[in-house]
């Protein structure tokens, strides 16, 4: 397994992939969906691949890769298994600058950049917070500190949607499940310059993170200053979470599942560790997404809670391998 | 259940009795069918002791219970966008002291105070206003604001028109809470004959398939389950997921490409979004033009306006159509 394991990840995700396009509410051949993926063929299989399906699985791919390195990374830095982004107060953040641009009436093109802004003045906030308590880079207590803002943005939101009207309860909670049912290309475009920039300074600092993994004492010893270099990981992955909100809402689970998952597979060093968690979230997402349209036909189900249940398996496979 | 919270007995007229014996007896199933007609006996022996009926009035509600109000109320609170408008349609508009912040039809409605959000109601807000009758719909939720404003002393009646069929008989109830089917009659016959001129018009004419658009994020539908479903019908058109029986379905846009609907109604602010949205057009009906708006204020509510909203929505439908006097 640990010899084939690149091999059998890329497997996976390209499967995924030709999975998450051949498959849907109207049936299409293999080689129907494969030959309209290069405008061969009837002109509606062309539109049913090009214009419905594969939007989708792009930003799924990329949500997946955005949340997965976001949670890879930050549980590298604070040496905690639990730590991911939404716990950080990203997804709470993210969640009350929607809600407030949706029930203040602002543009719908408006709700997302109102996400952004949420998630990050969450994370800063958190950060002010730690540091004031005097962390001075301590991760547990950044933890607990994203914890706090993000049950006070919870609390936020009840406040505003409980006496919100139905249409903007309803707006609020598609943003809190998540979706890429309304995939554009520009929202890909978007998101991937935000992974080209968080994801590749997360490669380039994926020396600091094994070290600071040793311990404050033996990375200061190895020349790395641990305060430092566990702040600009933190910037870098929050960032990448709140672009992956903006895009889509609230997809839980991924950032922390997937990192075990990878780990799972024998990968310790964490550059091999962030990509193999980007590709493998990028399949778990477009995976997750295809079972949210095609289960229950005509409906679908909520992309936030089908990625849970497709990644619970996986983490209950890892923790008895761990216990 | 019941009859153990009942001291009924003890203030009803003994021939009452048998009829709520009755009732209770007939088999959960039937009693749903069988209420619609016992209650006409119950209602009969009301007016027929009009003006001012002894032993008051009685009506089973859409929560089951058996409501009996001895004098015609004065102050009523309604909590649902329909009743209060029903109320108002019946001439009872002026004794409704109370309303939603979202009942806002007809226009003097919102001259009456509100007591906030229909959902999850304040109850001492409602019962500030001093009612003797405060009617609600029958959802789950509002079961526990109805047991607790009983408690409180207040006559409470739940109903829940969710269909077509459910309008004339919330209307007759009103109407017999209030003292006056003549009124509630008149009104749910100017609906029924309306619609039923539509049908009429409609019944020859091709009827083309119809995707609801209710919202876009996430995409909900109107199912088989909404009266909206069976306006579509009415009008002279098939809704493509009339066999979904929740109310407000979320579905894939490309179940929606599949079905290939002849026409989408949307509301009007949303029309110009859907002919600018490249994923909708991969549906022809919006490659096409076929995008019709449809009138917010007409179809969205199961109400006075069902009548005018079938024509407003057989008129979109079918241009030109003829609609005999």
């Amino acid at each position: 397994m640990r010899r084939f394991r690149w091999a059998l990840i890329a497997i996976v995700l390209l499967v995924a992939v030709m999975l998450a396009i051949e498959l849907g509410t109207i049936p299409l051949s293999p080689a129907e969906a494969w030959n309209a993926l290069f405008d061969r063929g009837p002109s509606d299989a062309i539109t049913v691949v090009q214009v419905l399906r594969l939007p989708r699985v792009v930003l799924a791919a990329l949500i997946g890769a955005g949340l997965a390195l976001s949670g890879a990374a930050l549980q590298g830095s604070m040496r905690n298994p639990l730590a991911e982004p939404y716990l950080l107060g990203v997804s709470g953040g993210a969640a009350v600058g929607a809600v407030l641009a949706v029930s203040l009436g602002l543009a719908a093109t408006l709700v997302p950049l109102a996400a952004f802004a949420g998630a990050i003045l969450a994370v800063v906030v958190a950060f002010f917070v730690a540091h004031a308590a005097g962390s001075r880079g301590d991760p547990r207590i950044l933890l607990m500190a994203g914890v706090v803002v993000g049950a006070f943005a919870n609390s936020v939101i009840m406040l505003v949607l409980g006496t919100a009207p139905s249409a903007t309860v309803r707006d609020a909670i598609w943003w809190m499940m998540g979706s890429v049912a309304a995939a554009t290309w520009a929202q890909s475009a978007w998101l991937a310059a935000y992974l080209l920039i968080g994801g590749g300074a997360l490669f380039a600092w994926a020396r600091e993170i094994d070290v600071l993994g040793l311990g404050d004492d033996a990375a200061a010893a190895l020349g790395v200053d641990p305060e430092r270099s566990a702040r600009r990981v933190y910037v870098a992955a929050s960032l990448l979470a709140a672009a992956t909100v903006a895009a889509a809402g609230l997809v839980g689970f991924v950032g922390l599942v997937v990192p075990h998952i990878v780990r799972g597979m024998g990968v310790s060093r964490h550059r091999a560790l962030l990509a193999g968690s980007a590709l493998v979230g990028a399949a778990l997402v477009v995976l997750a997404d295809l079972a949210a349209r095609t289960l229950r036909p005509p409906t679908e189900l909520p992309l936030g809670a089908v990625t849970a249940i497709v990644g619970v398996p996986f983490f209950l496979a890892r923790l008895r391998r761990l216990t | 259940m019941l009859l153990a919270r009942w001291p009924l007995r003890t203030f009803l007229p003994r021939e009452w009795m048998s009829v709520l014996r009755l009732l209770i007896a007939v088999p959960v199933d039937l009693r749903r069918y069988a209420a619609a007609s016992a209650l006409v006996a119950i209602a009969a022996c009301g007016e027929r002791a009009a003006p001012s009926p002894p032993g008051g009035v009685a009506v089973r509600d859409d929560f089951g219970r058996v409501v009996r109000i001895a004098a015609p109320p004065t102050r009523i609170v309604s909590l649902n966008p329909s009743t209060t408008e029903l109320l108002f349609a019946i001439g009872a508009g002026a004794k409704v002291v109370g309303r939603t912040e979202y009942d806002q039809w007809p226009d003097s409605a919102r001259l009456v105070p509100s007591v906030g959000p229909g959902m999850r109601p304040n109850l001492e807000a409602v019962l500030q206003r001093r009612p003797d009758l405060v009617i609600l719909y029958a959802s789950g939720a509002d079961r526990v604001t109805a047991d607790r404003l009983t408690a409180a002393g207040v006559a409470v009646v739940a109903l829940r028109n969710d269909h077509i069929s459910d309008f004339g008989r919330v209307t007759m109830i009103l109407g017999r809470l209030l003292g006056d089917t003549v009124r509630a009659r008149t009104v749910v016959d100017s609906v029924t004959t309306t619609l039923d001129r539509v049908r009429r018009a409609t019944a020859p004419l091709p009827k083309p398939t119809v995707f609801i658009h209710a919202w876009e994020k996430p995409l909900i539908t109107i199912g088989g389950g909404s009266f909206m479903s069976e306006l579509v019908t009415i009008a002279g058109a098939r809704n493509i997921y009339d066999s979904l029986s929740a109310p407000s379905p979320s579905v894939t846009l490309e179940d929606v490409v599949r079905r290939d609907p002849r026409y989408v109604l949307v509301s009007p602010i949303e029309r110009d979004h859907l002919l600018a949205t490249d994923r909708w057009k991969s549906l022809s009906a919006v490659r096409e033009g076929r995008v019709l708006a449809y009138d917010t204020n007409l179809v969205a509510r199961p109400s006075v306006k069902l009548g005018e909203a079938a024509v407003s929505l057989a008129r979109l439908l079918h241009p030109g159509l003829e609609l005999a006097r």
